[in-house]
């Protein structure tokens, strides 16, 4: 991963110069300064490619002279419609576009500070590759970029502004590592182990086993986890960062965390079922969460849990028509082996609101294929019992790029749920199955304000986005870090 | 349709007496409040009868045979169809129903009478219903203070429900006996009540370019047929337009659909069924709004003639389609209705209705429809209908991920993203979002909404304002929004 740092704006003798250039505006400092040293060679490049600097628009100038092995023109749209949005996507193909080179300057010296800083975040959100296992990868499919320097009007101040950032950026890494690592790796006893990395971030980190589980009675938790010979773990991160005198009740953030999920009994098709190693994306997502907030010392007091299972068919899985009966006290009849994350959900949050009674809960998770067949892979599904809490949820997903859309929730989805002999069952059929998934997980959120977002469209992309290379996104890290930035601190 | 008479209350209440034998007297009461006759109170009690809306109670004996039928609070004119509904389902089997309705306002009254009749119809025309001992009430008496008072809030209520009625027998027919001929004759009929009618049929559609529709119709032995039906109104506006989805019939075609189930697409008509119902209820209350129902009416068969999937089609608007699945017909066959009244009319605002997907069963279940457009306020309009005449709708997105995966390699777009192409081993696409995004297409710059509504268009199971079977799902939320909408100059 190539490092960042900010620069005044001077003028690079050799390696590749990205500039950043608004539609319809003149070269000014950096791009004037290249234009002079190549003999006119920018102004000529871009008109004969008909660069006009519109949003998303890029060109490539080889050798231009001045010893620079290419000068990349990315275009940023109207000047004063350019946000922070706009600015990391323009890094991002920056990045993209840098990427063999071994030092590249940015040229962002006509942006705000702030806006530099977002330029250098998309920057660095573009940067993830996951290469853990690739052992024989040739040298010239590497990417070579070591150093990417942000040239700034105020080197200074775009620094200060990216550091939180980068706390950010580090807790959507940590996600995307533990949502791309295969499933043979990452078990539930291995997930809670890497979450201890967050204890020197200053986060109390607490594990639970199944030994304390069935002690306290995390029957729907355990009959998930009890066909795989993994054991199940929970894990409590706890980020006590509201100034002494300002203390309230802490928010909490609940990820479900199925490291592999075969479906168990009701077992899934093979087609795709590799899949699944990354349904454990929730619970990634909320440790991501953590070590943002964590990373940037966000001024709030923050609870996240993460229920960790493998739900695997064998001799002693759990079988369709099994009742068990949830720490809650509610009994629930296990009708669909593979409707698993909701049964794990349903003890973590119960156990959260009891033991922490929380300003509000949201909890993340691939849940429902239905999701899926509802909204596509653009936006995560929200159902919430708080239109407060549902509005800024959704407008801090729009802020920073991770679309959230509003579902529906209602008595009638509600009775799809009932059971013949228990409290409910844990499928409600084909009708509205997101909705009746997120009905099973209302049932444990004891009334509390409460949100759910279904992430099993959102949390793998199969294209790259201009910050978000293909693979693991790490959907709903930033959303959350900055719903909790703008509601929650202070 | 039942027939219903207004009496005053003492003329009602003898006529209830002298037929005690096979009459029914439906009480309307309020939540929380015990019935003033003491036998009734202590009965509600035993019963733990609370006057929930919708919740009926029969008390044989009392005053002959006496319904308590559940208002609510008594004010919302929905709690009022829902108590008359519920009243008059427990009233099963006599022949006489008496609706007590004295201390309502006319518009109470009148709404406890239509839901009576809502849960009254039923489709006898093909069997021997003399003998059903379940059969509702043959005769209705609406019992007030004062008929005259009524009449008019009557009046408008039988227009809707007129309305509502027909579209439901409509959906009620085989696809044996309602063709593309046979339903264009029916509507035919629909002059009677002051309105217009054209049917587009053979050449002439065949000249007009309607390529989409013809292709669809093209399989089967009834040729498909363009209806278009116009009240004219008052105004001096362009109309509100409904176009509805007319297949009578749908096999699937080529992509033949597997064979449980494939009874019910006897009623994949039921967008056509309701705007036409719509129209009819305008044309009954003499709405001074100019409206016009665009019926795209086709038999999807299979045949030597029927289209294919590889097929190119070229569509009223101009604009080619590339055939993958025939089975998604429905979207074909609005795409030349939707461009053809576009072009045509012009009109204020362009509602489609469709039974269009499954996935939209899946995203929303059976107690709404989805609602797509390119409009916010025609979609506020349509939600806040709905809501106020228990059909509600659910707002999804249209996003740009839906419209590129319409992107056709030989044609201007194609109809649907291919089979397989989903998530999770292909098993998930979001085909309502594709099939609104491609409608779009057609839409012009009209303002549009599209709902799909194939999880309401028949009910799985007997409500207070109907059977199990076709519910007529659009009609009043059509007459409701141009009542609040569209009856005043643009």
């Amino acid at each position: 991963m190539p490092d960042i740092t900010f620069v005044k704006p001077s003028l690079p003798r050799s390696g590749a110069l990205v500039l950043l250039l608004a539609e319809g505006a003149a070269l000014s400092g950096l791009a004037k300064a290249a234009e002079e040293a190549t003999g006119g060679a920018v102004s000529r490049g871009l008109e004969a490619a008909k660069f006009k600097g519109a949003k998303g628009q890029t060109c490539t100038l080889w050798a231009p002279g001045g010893g620079l092995t290419k000068i990349v023109a990315i275009g940023l749209g109207k000047a004063d419609a350019l946000d922070a949005q706009g600015a990391e996507n323009a890094g991002g193909s920056a990045l993209v576009a840098v990427q063999q080179e071994r030092d590249a300057v940015m040229a962002a010296d006509g942006l705000s500070p702030a806006l530099a800083a977002s330029a250098a975040m998309g920057a660095r959100l573009r940067s993830y590759r996951f290469d853990r296992y690739r052992t024989t990868e040739k040298e010239e499919d590497k990417p070579k970029l070591e150093r990417i320097a942000v040239a700034a009007a105020e080197p200074t101040k775009a620094k200060a502004a990216f550091a939180p950032m980068q706390a950010i950026a580090d807790g959507v890494f940590l996600t995307r590592d533990l949502v791309s690592e295969p499933p043979n790796v990452l078990t539930p006893a291995e997930m809670a182990e890497r979450c201890k990395a967050l204890e020197k971030l200053g986060v109390e980190v607490e594990i639970m086993g199944p030994r304390e589980m069935k002690r306290l009675g995390f029957g729907a938790l355990l009959g998930v986890a009890q066909g795989s010979a993994q054991e199940p773990r929970m894990v409590t991160m706890k980020w006590m960062g509201a100034p002494k005198g300002k203390k309230q009740k802490p928010l909490a953030f609940i990820g479900k965390g199925v490291t592999f999920d075969t479906g168990g009994i009701s077992i899934k098709p093979a087609g795709g079922m590799e899949d699944m190693k990354w349904d454990m994306a929730g619970a990634g997502t909320v440790i991501g969460l953590m070590a943002a907030l964590a990373g940037r010392k966000a001024k709030a007091d923050v609870i996240g849990m993460v229920g960790l299972v493998e739900n695997m068919p064998s001799a002693t899985a759990q079988r369709p028509g099994d009742v068990v009966k949830s720490y809650s006290g509610q009994t629930i009849e296990v009708i669909n082996t593979d409707a698993e994350g909701r049964l794990v959900l349903a003890d973590v949050m119960w156990y959260c609101q009891e033991k922490y009674d929380p300003r509000f809960m949201v909890d993340l998770a691939t849940l429902t294929g239905a999701i899926i067949i509802a909204l596509g892979h653009e936006r995560a599904g929200l159902f919430s019992n708080d239109d407060t809490l549902a509005t800024h949820v959704k407008e801090a997903g729009s802020a920073v790029g991770e679309k959230a859309w509003r579902m529906p929730l209602g008595d009638a989805y509600d009775k799809q749920i009932k059971s013949d002999i228990a409290d409910m069952k844990n499928v409600g059929g084909r009708p509205g199955g997101s909705i009746t998934a997120a009905q099973f997980i209302q049932r444990f959120v004891n009334g509390k304000p409460w949100a759910h977002l279904d992430i099993a469209g959102t949390a793998w992309s199969s294209k790259d986005a201009p910050t978000v290379p293909k693979g693991a996104t790490a959907y709903g890290v930033r959303m959350l870090d900055r719903m909790v930035a703008d509601h929650y601190e202070g | 349709m039942t027939k219903l008479t207004l009496q005053r209350v003492a003329q009602a209440k003898k006529r209830h007496k002298t037929r005690s034998a096979d009459s029914a007297l439906i009480l309307p009461a309020i939540e929380g409040d015990a019935p003033h006759d003491p036998a009734l109170a202590a009965a509600a009690k035993a019963a733990r009868f609370t006057g929930k809306a919708g919740e009926a109670l029969a008390v044989p004996g009392a005053h002959g045979f006496t319904i308590l039928a559940g208002v609510g609070a008594g004010c919302a004119i929905s709690d009022w169809e829902a108590g008359g509904g519920a009243g008059m389902a427990a009233a099963a089997g006599r022949a006489q129903a008496v609706l007590l309705a004295e201390g309502a306002t006319p518009e109470q009254a009148a709404g406890f009478a239509a839901g009576a009749l809502l849960n009254a119809w039923r489709f006898n025309a093909l069997r021997d219903a003399s003998k059903d001992k379940d059969a509702p009430p043959a005769k209705v008496i609406l019992a007030v203070a004062s008929p005259a008072k009524v009449e008019a809030a009557w009046q408008r209520a039988e227009a809707m429900l007129r309305g509502v009625l027909y579209a439901r027998d409509l959906v009620a027919e085989p696809g044996n006996r309602l063709n593309p001929k046979s339903f264009a004759e029916r509507l035919r009929g629909l002059r009677d009540f002051g309105l217009k009618i054209e049917v587009l049929e053979g050449k002439r559609l065949t000249a007009l370019g309607m390529g989409a529709l013809c292709a669809v119709g093209g399989g089967a032995e009834h040729g498909p047929r363009l209806v278009v039906l116009r009240w004219p109104g008052k105004l001096k506006s362009a109309p509100v337009a409904f176009v509805g989805k007319g297949i009578c019939f749908d096999t699937g075609g080529i992509s033949i659909k597997p064979a449980a189930g494939m009874e019910e697409m006897r009623g994949d008509m039921a967008g056509a069924a309701a705007a036409a119902g719509a129209v009819l209820t305008l044309a009954l209350r003499q709405s001074p709004a100019p409206a016009v129902a665009v019926l795209a009416l086709a038999e999807n068969a299979i045949g030597a003639a029927s289209y294919r999937p590889g097929d190119i089609l070229r569509s009223f608007s101009g604009k080619t389609i590339e055939v993958l699945d025939t089975d998604a017909e429905g979207r074909l066959v609005l795409a030349d209705a939707l461009a053809y009244t576009a072009q045509r009319f012009r009109p204020r605002a362009m509602i489609n209705l469709a039974t269009l997907t499954g996935s939209i069963i899946t995203a929303l279940g059976l107690h709404r429809a989805g609602v797509f457009g390119n409009d916010e306020a025609l979609t506020a309009a349509l939600m806040a209908a709905g809501e106020a005449v228990a059909e509600p709708l659910w707002p999804m997105p249209i996003d740009d991920e839906h419209r590129d995966v319409l992107k056709s390699d030989i044609a201007d777009l194609r109809q649907c993203a291919p089979a397989g192409s989903g998530a999770w081993g292909g098993r998930f696409l979001s085909d309502a979002c594709h099939a609104a995004a491609f409608l779009r297409e057609f839409a012009g710059s009209s303002a549009w909404a599209h709902l799909d509504i194939a999880g309401v268009e028949a009910r799985e199971e007997a409500a207070p304002l109907g059977p199990k079977g076709p519910s007529g799902f659009g009609v009043r939320l059509l007459d409701r929004l141009v009542a609040t909408r569209f009856e005043h100059d643009a």
